[in-house]
């Protein structure tokens, strides 16, 4: 066990230093420092070469390399943003719940949702009701989350105004007030989500409970005379539910990029919202900081993921 | 040398009659099937429509530019603009189907870039083994875990957003799944007596690897290729929402973000559904025809 869990560590860690070495050279490597991007042409050069000291430009690419490593996880510094003039960790940290929240929301209702009709598909495989949930689900993968949203958005919240059209919470709320407008808010951005991803939860699960559902073992089960409620939720389920909890973790990054496109039509102040409007104003150090932020959030559940799987899997611990 | 090719002149004269006579080559045994599946047949068609849209753009309507007609701003569809016009007036009919150009180059040539890196560390590293192929294989992981929108974003945003520039950036971030399939497909192929055989029969070990295991290889490839030309286009119509798209062209994602970014689109239902529609309509159709050639090709799946 921990054999493994050092190994995921050590993956996970080379991930992070990965991202963030892309970041830095993509940024550096193009062309034009970040001052020509930051200043007025009309700045005087000398002005220019003191901001370029001031941000450790001056120096060779590689030193600046280290000293970025240096101060990023050293000192949790993720440098200054060029517009807002604050350190980008503040931003960020503003901003990060926002986002966890949206997520974990998000992740849990399509799990809640999608494995029980990933099985009952392949319980009764061949039947009507298998083939419409695959049809409504492959329906949904095509599905372009901005326009979801604005469906759910001129629907839910303009025609027949059950949801507020944006933002996270209404100002001036405290207790249990907030946190029933932050759930109401919620609503629209989680349904979207969920819709798109829906799919990939079912179609793995159908597929790998039709796989177990052929095992020596369920009719074994089913001989004993267990209930068949028993032999397909507990016997077949447990083992089904392996495959999907690998997708569960190696569809994060994709759900992230969801996550991006939803707060971006609704509004809603994560780290989404954040990159479209770091975009707009060319703002790198805040795109860099929330890469990075995004790419730790998405090894760590990875890492979470891969615990749980050696919890379901004790085959893999013991290797 | 000459006797390997006479062995094997003879060894196919030798064949019985039957075998010689009946015309089942892999191809048209494939044709065969894919004609019988149902959404294979309508993704395929799909497809084809939309490559005639945007070859045929030019003779539909006029390249949208500048402002449009300035008297009939955000007009809902009527017999003359039929999806309506947006708020500078110009037909969002035009720009869907100049948008069609766009969001079938960045599919196509993303799904090539794609192959063309994931195809050969595949195969390499499924081939040989051995600790670079473990190297590889940890690399490929690494993009696969990592969230690559918010990359794109960052590329997008210093390269600059030519469509071109769009459709490498997303062709650099999607090989990893490419790899992936191949190399899962290598290992068994490798394992196979024919490639035994092709080895002991003294064949180049680049042939075996570009020609036997590669053409073995190949249907899954297929498959994945039209799942990451469908995600391809979801793909650069997000970037192209966000504000990322080539200013020069038509791209769906951009009809969406000039209707997002000045409010209108909450009160023009049009300016929305249109754009979208194309994009479901040419998602599905990708992966309608993936779902077809798989179910062609496998003999398990295929429906009696």
């Amino acid at each position: 066990m921990t054999h493994y869990l050092f190994v995921r560590l050590l993956r996970g860690a080379i991930t992070v230093l990965v991202a963030v070495t892309a970041t830095f050279f993509i940024l550096r490597v193009m062309p034009g420092d970040p001052t020509t991007m930051m200043l007025d042409n009309r700045v005087p050069e000398e002005i220019r070469q003191q901001l370029l000291k001031d941000f450790g430009l001056d120096k060779d690419l590689f030193t600046q390399y280290l000293i970025f490593l240096k101060q990023l996880f050293l000192e949790f510094d993720l440098g200054t943003s060029f517009v807002q003039r604050v350190p980008v960790m503040d931003v960020i940290m503003s901003r990060l719940p926002w986002t966890l929240v949206l997520m974990t929301v998000s992740i849990l209702i399509t799990a809640l949702i999608g494995i029980p009709l990933g099985v009952i598909a392949a319980y009764r495989r061949g039947s009507f009701l298998d083939q419409a949930i695959n049809a409504v689900s492959i329906l949904g993968i095509a599905l372009f989350i901005p326009w979801l949203g604005i469906i759910l958005l001129y629907c839910l919240g303009l025609k027949i105004p059950l949801f507020p059209i944006g933002g996270a919470v209404t100002a001036g709320l405290e207790g249990w007030d907030y946190i029933w407008d932050a759930t109401h808010h919620l609503v629209l951005p989680v349904a979207s989500l969920t819709i798109v991803h829906l799919a990939s939860y079912v179609l793995y699960m159908r597929a790998s409970t039709i796989d177990v559902l052929n095992e020596d073992y369920i009719r074994t089960a089913r001989a004993k005379g267990l209930k068949e409620r028993v032999v397909l939720w507990r016997h077949a389920v447990r083992n089904s539910l392996l495959p999907t909890v690998t997708m569960m973790g190696l569809q994060l990054g994709t759900l992230v990029g969801g996550a991006i496109l939803t707060e971006t039509v609704f509004a809603y102040p994560g780290l989404g919202r954040l990159i479209y409007e770091a975009v707009k104003e060319h703002d790198y150090p805040i795109l860099q900081g929330t890469f990075l932020i995004l790419a730790v959030t998405v090894v760590v559940v990875n890492i979470l993921t891969d615990i749980v799987y050696s919890y379901l899997d004790p085959k893999i611990t013991n290797h | 040398m000459e006797k390997t090719t006479l062995m094997k002149e003879k060894a196919h004269e030798s064949l019985p009659f039957s075998v010689q006579q009946t015309k089942t080559s892999p191809l048209r045994d494939f044709i065969r099937h894919f004609r019988r599946n149902r959404l294979g047949v309508i993704g395929l068609c799909g497809i084809l429509g939309m490559v005639l849209l945007a070859i045929a753009a030019p003779l539909i309507c006029e390249r949208p530019t500048g402002y449009g007609d300035v008297t009939n701003m955000l007009q809902p569809p009527s017999s003359q603009y039929w999806f309506g016009t947006d708020s500078v007036g110009l037909s969002i009919f035009d720009q869907v189907i100049w948008g069609t150009r766009v969001s079938l180059f960045v599919g196509l040539t993303s799904a090539a870039i794609s192959v063309l890196i994931g195809v050969p560390i595949g195969l390499l590293s499924g081939y040989y083994g051995g600790r670079v192929s473990n190297i590889c294989m940890a690399i490929t992981d690494i993009f696969l875990t990592l969230p690559v929108l918010p990359l794109m974003i960052i590329m997008a945003a210093v390269l600059g957003t030519g469509i071109s520039n769009i459709a490498m950036i997303i062709g650099l971030f999607s090989w990893p799944q490419i790899a992936r399939v191949t190399r899962a497909e290598t290992l068994s192929i490798r394992e196979k007596q024919y490639i035994e055989a092709a080895r002991a029969i003294g064949t180049k070990e680049s042939k075996i690897i570009f020609r036997h295991v590669l053409l073995n290889a190949f249907p899954p490839i297929l498959v994945n290729m039209t799942l990451i030309m469908g995600t391809a286009v979801l793909s650069e119509a997000g970037l192209s929402f966000l504000g990322l798209g080539d200013p020069m062209s038509w791209s769906w994602g951009t009809i969406l973000q000039n209707a997002h970014s000045t409010g209108v689109i909450i009160h023009a239902w049009w300016l929305a559904l249109f754009p979208s529609l194309a994009i479901v309509i040419l998602v599905l159709s990708f992966n309608f025809l993936g779902i077809g050639i798989n179910e062609a090709l496998n003999p398990r799946l295929r429906k009696r």
